[in-house]
């Protein structure tokens, strides 16, 4: 489900890993090795369904603030990237919190807030443009991040599918930055049906159907507790 | 000095350091001196205290050794404040070592005396380094003492009493904090000072006592217990069943997730209230105010900071709701000023979240609101640059303090003065999504007056290239979505809902709108005259069983009564 939070225990989360996050240990700076290696297997995961877990991350981004000598750039640029393609929004905010304008400073790190910034402004076309486009030779803010582009797509895609009906199917090229027949199998993964116009046609779920409702007042028993113990003194 | 050029800028926990300087050069002068005459010192020192002082310092001394936890709250809550009104509004309480003569020399005494004693001192004057220090070392003294004695220490105080202690314990961690990391005001000698005592203060020993107290008391696992079911005594084990124990253990968890704040950490701040049932009016922080309003307010910080705008409202208007109905009977509580005080950052968080994620609340606070901040609302609302402007001054009115984990680097002051405050990049990464909540207002101000529209109609309205609003369009669905927490026990956890009256759908290039209205609450409104009609009734027959059996009664007696009614 897209909805899934990002707090619920990842099926892939080792026993190790879930102890330390409840515990104090996780203040241990011993432990910090640790954490990494579990990003790095958070990384390699090109399965956009359990290749994310926050909290452990979150845990890792506090050993670096109260360590400073131990900051790994490049573990919080993946923490980053990981954060950018996960399913809740708020991920990736919640990383930052735990950062400082120091370590924003830094060349990929503010790239990835740039890229950011595209994303949850929905300019996905400029998003793409700007993370692979640039120097040849550099490497790219979301390397060693496996199933980077797909992860992506999946989140852009929940973003169509909740704001349109019907959508023309050159939109959605720009938009997942895929040519006409990727997109093509892209609907037929996801159940939308293509007309002759080119024009995608959406299934209807609770987020895309606008509907309008009358809210109706709702009376909790608690309202009548008081109602109820005079009936019982008559 | 330099200091005193910044005497004047500052208020509150800001330190004119000259004054109290002295009076450690005092101390000093009087260790050195011979043991005789440190006695004859004391004797005079004691002589010094006014009557009443010193006879409140010997009630307080005995009804601690026996145990008379009701005289404590009277000592501690009524007779505290005014003795500290009345003598020492302007100077420190008498120097420990002269209460010393009063009580015996019982270290544990003396111990809590001290931790009144700075407690004053940072409340009402400038602590100077040297206090700070020495606070520091008497909090370990007395934690020490609570943690590592053999069996449970024989000692009880009012919760609010110790509640104060866990809460003035982490207020000094982050005044401190905040005091080393503004090298450019501090003298060179202080400089020194603090970088030869890296372990005063520290990060990591401040959480190691909150997490000790947490586990000496057992006390999540008395609250997991106690709402599983199951033996409580057994899970408390036998410091746990201290109510002394108990108690600093539970508003250790609280002052844990206020530290988790004010580290920018709000999943761990939430995650740590695991076992405490919020919503539950008898759980154990409603029994001190100043606790309560602790809870919540940290809790709905954390939301606003995790952009879960329903979540934040639904705990802020749920304490304010409580606090201004209790206002009248907490006009002689101990913190009704700092409990008021809260209450209006939380009403200015409150109209962030609300300007951020327009609902209806509870009609007091609505009014409230609008009388309080009606025009900072507008103006979040109408968006733009000003709506930055007063969304950050709202914040920072309003936001904890933040801290720094670890101290400067003291051989780079020129480096280490210019770092940006913590207060700063909190708020920047709080306005990053701030900033795109306000896209909901606008749009939701036009979408409102139709049912579909062109595309191309609505840019020309916003004065927006058509590419832009298809952006913005998805933007506000994303924003109107939220996560809201769905049960009461896991903060954390929560279901996707939405946050909006106005939906709206695309079928390419046209806009399809609904509104959801609340339809008339009658069933509330019967509910509540039944209610007030039921009350009236009752309120005129026991004035009429009074009236009966007063008449009745003697007629001298009558007299008042009649009067009274």
């Amino acid at each position: 489900m897209a909805s899934a939070s990002s707090f619920v225990r990842p099926t892939t989360r080792p026993d190790e890993i879930h102890s330390l996050l409840t515990g104090v240990e996780r203040y241990n700076p011993q432990k910090t090795g640790l954490l990494e290696d579990y990003l790095a297997r958070q990384c390699a995961n090109p399965d956009s369904t359990n290749n994310h877990d926050l909290m452990a991350n979150l845990a890792l981004l506090k050993m670096y603030q109260f360590n400073p000598d131990m900051v790994d750039l490049d573990v919080i640029r993946r923490i980053l990237a990981k954060a950018l393609i996960s399913q809740s929004t708020g991920d990736f905010n919640l990383c930052l919190y735990l950062l400082s304008d120091e370590i924003c400073k830094d060349g990929s790190i503010s790239k990835l807030l740039t890229l950011r910034n595209y994303l949850e402004r929905a300019q996905f076309t400029k998003f793409w443009k700007e993370v692979y486009g640039g120097d040849e030779e550099e490497d790219s803010v979301v390397d060693g991040i496996a199933g980077f582009d797909n992860g992506l797509r999946r989140l852009i895609v929940g973003e169509i599918t909740s704001t349109y009906q019907t959508i023309p199917a050159k939109s959605v090229e720009a938009m997942v930055n895929l040519d006409e027949e990727a997109v093509v199998r892209l609907a037929k993964e996801n159940g939308w049906s293509i007309n002759t116009g080119g024009v995608i046609a959406l299934p209807l779920k609770s987020e895309n159907e606008a509907k309008a409702t009358v809210i109706k007042e709702n009376v909790k028993f608690e309202q009548l507790t008081k109602i109820l113990s005079a009936a019982n003194e008559i | 000095m330099y200091q005193e050029n910044f005497d004047e800028e500052f208020i509150g926990d800001i330190d004119a350091v000259v004054e109290n300087y002295v009076n450690v050069g005092e101390i000093y002068e009087g260790e050195m001196v011979g043991e005789e005459e440190l006695i004859m010192q004391a004797h005079s020192g004691a002589q010094s205290i006014p009557e009443q002082v010193r006879k409140f310092l010997g009630h307080l001394y005995r009804n601690m050794t026996n145990g008379n936890v009701n005289d404590l709250i009277y000592n501690y809550e009524n007779q505290f404040v005014r003795l500290s009104d009345k003598y020492y509004a302007k100077t420190s309480w008498p120097e420990p070592q002269y209460v010393a003569a009063l009580v015996g020399d019982d270290g544990l005494f003396l111990t809590l005396y001290r931790e009144l004693y700075y407690r004053h001192i940072y409340s009402r004057l400038h602590p100077s380094l040297e206090t700070r220090f020495r606070s520091f070392e008497n909090y370990c003294d007395l934690f020490n003492y609570i943690l590592n004695s053999d069996g449970p220490i024989d000692l009880e105080l009012p919760s609010q009493w110790l509640w104060d202690i866990v809460d003035e314990f982490i207020y000094q961690f982050q005044s401190f904090c905040t005091h080393r990391s503004r090298v450019a005001k501090r003298a060179p000698e202080e400089i020194a000072l603090l970088k030869e005592n890296p372990q005063v203060w520290n990060t990591y020993s401040v959480l190691n006592v909150l997490y000790s107290l947490i586990q000496k008391s057992n006390i999540n696992q008395q609250l997991l217990v106690s709402r599983q079911g199951g033996d409580v005594i057994e899970a408390a084990g036998p410091f746990g069943v201290r109510p002394l124990y108990k108690m600093l253990g539970y508003f250790s968890i609280i002052g844990l997730v206020r530290v988790h704040c004010m580290l920018g950490d709000y999943t761990l701040a939430l995650q740590t209230l695991e076992n405490i049932e919020l919503g539950n009016n008898r759980a154990l922080f409603t029994r001190v105010t100043a606790c309560h309003v602790t809870v919540y307010y940290y809790v709905g910080f954390a939301y606003l900071m995790m952009g879960r705008y329903a979540d934040a409202i639904q705990t802020f208007a749920h304490i304010l709701t409580f606090v201004s109905r209790t206002k009248q009977y907490q006009q002689r509580s101990l913190h009704f000023d700092a409990v008021n005080k809260k209450a209006d950052q939380m009403y200015a968080l409150l109209a962030v979240a609300i300007s951020l994620s327009p609902v209806r609340v509870d009609e007091n606070i609505h009014t409230h609101l609008r009388e309080a901040y009606g025009d900072q609302q507008h103006k979040i609302q109408r968006g733009g640059e000003e709506a930055i402007d007063v969304l950050s001054e709202l914040f920072l009115f309003s936001c904890p303090k933040f801290i720094m984990p670890n101290p400067p680097n003291y051989d780079d002051l020129e480096a280490a003065s210019n770092i940006v405050e913590p207060q700063s990049y909190q708020l920047k990464t709080f306005l990053r999504e701030a900033r795109l909540q306000l896209v909901v207002p606008t749009l939701r101000s036009f979408l409102k007056l139709y049912t579909t529209m062109g595309l191309d109609r609505l840019s020309t309205f916003l004065d927006m290239d058509p590419a832009e609003l298809r952006n913005q369009l998805i933007v506000y669905k994303q924003r109107c979505r939220q996560i809201k927490c769905t049960s009461g026990s896991d903060l954390l956890m929560g279901e996707p809902v939405a946050t909006t009256d106005l939906d709206f759908a695309l079928q390419e290039d046209m806009i399809f709108i609904a509104e959801s209205r609340v339809g008339r609450r009658y069933a509330d409104w019967f509910i509540r005259n039944t209610n007030k009609i039921q009350d009236l009734i009752g309120n005129l027959e026991t004035r009429q069983k009074t009236f009966i059996a007063n008449a009745s009664k003697p007629k001298e007696e009558e007299q008042p009564v009649v009067a009274a009614a």
